[in-house]
């Protein structure tokens, strides 16, 4: 299975050069298994431009397929959804998965993130792909072309996101992104469970370990929560994921320095760029 | 005054090396009087670096002025990063084209619904106005006199002058030509045929606004599209260089800036475009600049012969100085 990361900041997307090397646009990460199938996890700003590179095949011929994973619905996950190409081609089948918000459903979620007023488009409707909108029951476990994907509810601020656990290939990555425990020492275990034995574990690490106390009850979590998954898990490798807008490339290299001080797991951050092998 | 681009694209930001010169944060403009009062226009992303900044400049909450040509995605999505909004005391008065004042309320306290953002509208600290603005009808903010003017967007937009100091400006985003396409309240798969009505509806839009620029010193200008995309994309409800030069000489402005960039133009394609329109003002006439994230420009003076959009320094735009992390929950 081959992963790229169009997209690995939280919050805002940033441009300007400081923030080159990682990348400013907001989440998106792609997975392919060997067969060339493909899946898409949240449509940050990131998912513009690979949509705009998945035109150069069969989306560009309106014979493509693609389920997309939500994690949840807020802007810096669902900001690329109107200007995500494969959208716009007629015969294109994308299927958006993913669990309801409080009091209200995905569908409408989306709907209104495409209202009149907000977007040109003025509804999912005039979507020419064909575009099918499945809520998902985090706890379950779906079975997608070439990928099997378990999920679970964590505790995000006051709301929940829903964390994937994907296997293909007999290799397994865990997306536990917009994450905050109630205490960073003792991480939730349905979280640890979804992490277990992971080729790749990607964690929230919006804040770094330093300036946690003051953002402590926002929904996010310090760099050293992903290390206390990876290590209970026994998770293989830690991607630090969804970085502050206020982090520099410098920034997060230090998080990096001093992150990968204190475990064996071996760490990295997440940075837009090229395919990695799992 | 003089007016300062914290945002200049169009549509959603675009981060990367592409970018780095033009800058990726979407519409968003500052205009600052002698005295130190601040108008600004649009809350694209570009908001977020001046909320920064003037939060910065504070000595106590203030009272902020936020005109919105119309509420797509692109010209409000900054607001929740807006860091007064996080300060008890702050008052942030937003006006806006709307059938009224309730419904804008709502329109964008529905930015802030907990699906899309942590924190609602409703509960932060700031306190927020609505103002409701209609085409004609000018009003006054502090020393600045506004005069909205009606473009031709899916679903409406106004363009606003703004005069003050003895000079005036106008920002006309986002709109499309007023001949090939009239943009309704409906959805467009693709331009429709326009009736006799339609036709006329184009030119009062297109009289009315070339009226209102009349002596106006600096025009900015929805030019999204270089003129073979717009032929591609004649319904998306924007404008080229050419067509915005066009109304420039009708109204005789001394200045256009082009702004409001497709995001898939790069800074090397930006260029290109800077330079053609530059040569092509100079035949009728007008200065045209072309707007990059950090330019200031001072309305009614001649442009300083260094703005060029170089690297910019670290803290995004005009900021001189790496910026401080914004409050609330961003
Ligand atoms: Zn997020
Ligand atoms: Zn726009
Ligand atoms: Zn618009």
């Amino acid at each position: 299975m081959k992963i790229r990361f169009w997209g690995t900041r939280g919050s805002f997307a940033m441009s300007g050069r400081e923030f080159l090397r990682y990348g400013g646009n907001t989440t998106s990460v792609e997975l392919v298994n060997a067969a060339g199938q493909r899946l898409l996890i949240d449509l940050g700003t990131g998912a513009t431009e690979l949509g705009k590179q998945l035109m150069a095949g069969e989306f560009g011929k309106g014979q493509g397929t693609l389920p997309i994973l939500l994690s949840h619905t807020h802007l810096d996950h669902i900001q690329g959804l109107p200007f995500f190409t494969p959208f716009f081609i007629k015969g294109n089948q994308i299927r958006i998965l993913g669990a309801a918000p409080s009091m209200t459903s995905l569908e409408s979620t989306l709907q209104n993130q495409l209202a009149p007023h907000y977007s040109p488009l003025n509804g999912l409707e005039n979507l020419a792909a064909g575009v099918s909108i499945d809520t998902i029951t985090p706890g379950e476990t779906i079975t997608l072309p070439g990928f099997e994907v378990r999920t679970a509810a964590v505790p995000h601020g006051s709301m929940w996101t829903t964390a994937f656990r994907i296997t293909a290939d007999g290799k397994t990555v865990t997306y536990l992104s917009d994450v905050e425990y109630a205490s960073v020492d003792e991480p939730l275990e349905v979280a640890v469970e979804l992490a277990r034995d992971a080729d790749l574990l990607i964690h929230d690490a919006m804040h770094a370990d330093h300036d946690y106390d003051l953002r402590r009850g926002w929904g996010h979590s310090p760099a050293r929560a992903g290390v206390i998954v990876a290590e209970r898990a026994g998770a293989k490798k830690l991607a630090l994921f969804h970085h502050s807008p206020d982090a520099t490339d410098e920034m997060i290299d230090e998080v990096v320095a001093r992150t990968a001080a204190r475990t064996s797991v071996p760490v990295f951050a997440a940075a837009e760029g090229e395919y990695l092998e799992i | 005054m003089q007016i300062t681009f914290w945002g200049v694209r169009g549509s959603y930001p675009v981060p990367g090396a592409a970018t780095v010169r033009y800058g990726g944060q979407t519409s968003c403009v500052e205009a600052r009087s002698a005295s130190g009062e601040t108008v600004i226009v649009d809350a694209g992303t570009g908001l977020r670096a001046l909320g920064n900044k003037l939060l910065r400049a504070a000595t106590a909450p203030g009272h902020y002025h936020i005109l919105l040509s119309h509420v797509h995605w692109d010209h409000i999505q900054g607001l929740p990063f807006f860091s007064p909004v996080y300060v008890a005391g702050t008052r942030i008065s937003i006006y806006g084209l709307l059938t009224a004042a309730d419904e804008l309320h709502q329109v964008i306290g529905g930015i802030t619904r907990h699906e899309f953002f942590p924190m609602a509208l409703e509960s932060v600290p700031a306190q927020f106005e609505f103002h409701e603005v209609n085409p004609g009808i000018e009003f006054e903010v502090g020393s600045f006199r506004v005069m909205p003017i009606a473009l031709n967007h899916p679903f409406g937009s106004v363009g606003y002058r703004l005069d003050c100091d003895g000079t005036a400006w106008a920002y006309i985003s986002d709109t499309a030509p007023f001949d090939q396409v009239l943009h309704k309240q409906h959805f467009l798969k693709g331009p429709e045929p326009l009736s006799q009505v339609d036709r006329s509806a184009l030119s009062v839009m297109r009289e009315a606004l070339i009226q209102k620029l009349a002596g106006v010193d600096t025009v900015v200008y929805d030019t999204h599209f270089t003129p073979d995309e717009y032929e591609r994309f004649p319904h998306y409800g924007h404008s080229t260089p050419d067509q915005a030069l066009e109304v420039c000489v009708a109204a005789k402005v001394r200045r256009l800036v082009l702004y409001h960039h497709a995001p898939s133009h790069s800074d090397e394609q930006m260029d290109r475009i800077a330079a053609e329109y530059l040569a092509k003002g100079a035949l009728v006439g007008i200065e045209v600049l072309t707007s990059f994230e950090g330019m200031t420009l001072p309305i009614g003076a001649a442009t300083d012969a260094g703005a060029k959009p170089v690297d910019r320094p670290p803290g995004g735009a005009g900021a001189g100085g790496r910026e401080e992390a914004g409050k609330g929950p961003s």
